[in-house]
């Protein structure tokens, strides 16, 4: 079957809007993408008596396949990214997925927000340098930036030295959640399927068996 | 009454449809891995294979991303073969990974099908006295 102009026009289409949606990732990488699906829908075309209409349909949308590719292609980056952005998108894709990605997405918000917070308040302690620090009292353990501060018996214990202290503990959060992420996010892809999650236990079944 | 009857049935149809869905995308890559057990094929094969010898009828570009994870997870290896037809082929194949991740997968599967068989056992005796009734 001779695919007509009209159609190579639609397939080109489709092609482009495919190329368009997919998502970071080499430009060798996103072009063998492409040509497998080109090959894919004119060898269809070949093949069977289907219309193209009815073999993109079967395909399903550009947009729709690009995201499948998406997701992984998401996951795969960040496993390898210092971008909290990246790593925290890759958590939210997780956590769509099951109970294990929610708690590893709440645990990089967690670490995100308090290590970016403490960098955000040592930053901020010059232009408020009374409502910010850490204050200790009975009963209170509070550190930050408050409008107004504490008030006595707690009482600002660290002044100045409240900017190299917030600023190593912000890196530190921001550092060991990054590379905690990166750890789960790559062991998340090299596990596979929910197959391969039950290795142990299978292992320890086949054991029990044997 | 009716109506919240009506609703009750069609939330449970579309809960039961995710439900098989999810099913039959968890299987899919151990489907994948299977296609290529004997030997190297290229995706239009899988897809006329899964159709041919099993029910796993799926929207055909399911099949591409998962080839290319697993390909990704080393599990796959994949090279272009020009073919008679004039479009290069991408063909792809297992690797001793994909071997033994295949086999894991396989007892895995085994073993799941035994248990829930048990725990269904009943659901299905029942099913058939209705319709011999």
């Amino acid at each position: 079957m001779n695919l007509q102009h009209q159609q190579e026009l639609e397939i080109d289409n489709y092609l482009r809007r495919l190329r368009e949606c997919l998502p970071q990732m080499s430009v060798a990488d996103r072009e063998e993408i492409v040509r497998e699906i080109s090959v894919h829908i004119r060898e269809s075309a070949q093949e069977t008596n289907s219309s193209l209409d009815e073999i993109l349909a079967r395909l399903g949308s550009a947009e729709d396949l690009a995201s499948e590719y998406g997701q992984d292609a998401l996951i795969r980056h960040a496993s390898h990214s210092f971008s909290p952005v990246l790593i925290l998108r890759a958590t939210v894709e997780l956590a769509k997925r099951g109970i294990e990605g929610l708690a590893l997405f709440l645990s990089a918000l967690l670490g995100y927000t308090l290590g970016g917070g403490l960098v955000l308040t040592a930053i901020l302690k010059p232009i408020f340098p009374r409502q910010t620090g850490l204050w200790i009292g009975p009963g209170v353990f509070d550190f930050g930036l408050h409008e107004p501060p504490p008030v006595y018996p707690a009482h600002e214990v660290l002044g100045w030295r409240y900017i190299p202290i917030a600023l190593s503990f912000g890196w530190l959060f921001l550092w060991v959640t990054t590379l905690g992420v990166r750890w789960f996010l790559r062991r998340s892809r090299s596990r596979g399927s929910i197959f391969a999650r039950n290795r142990a236990h299978i292992s320890a079944n086949a054991g029990t068996l044997a | 009454m009716i109506e919240i009857h009506k609703k009750l049935d069609l939330e449970n149809n579309g809960s039961a449809e995710r439900w098989e869905q999810q099913i039959r995308k968890g299987a899919l890559e151990m489907a994948a891995l299977a296609a290529l057990w004997s030997g190297e094929l290229y995706g239009l094969e899988i897809i006329r294979r899964f159709e041919n010898s099993s029910q796993l009828s799926l929207a055909e570009g399911t099949i591409y991303p998962i080839l290319s994870r697993l390909k990704n997870e080393g599990l796959l290896e994949s090279k272009w073969v020009e073919a008679e037809a004039g479009h290069p082929r991408k063909y792809y194949r297992l690797t001793d990974a994909g071997r033994a991740r295949l086999q894991q997968m396989t007892q895995t599967w085994t073993e799941f099908s035994r248990e829930l068989g048990t725990l269904i056992k009943p659901v299905i005796a029942a099913q058939k006295d209705e319709v011999t009734k």
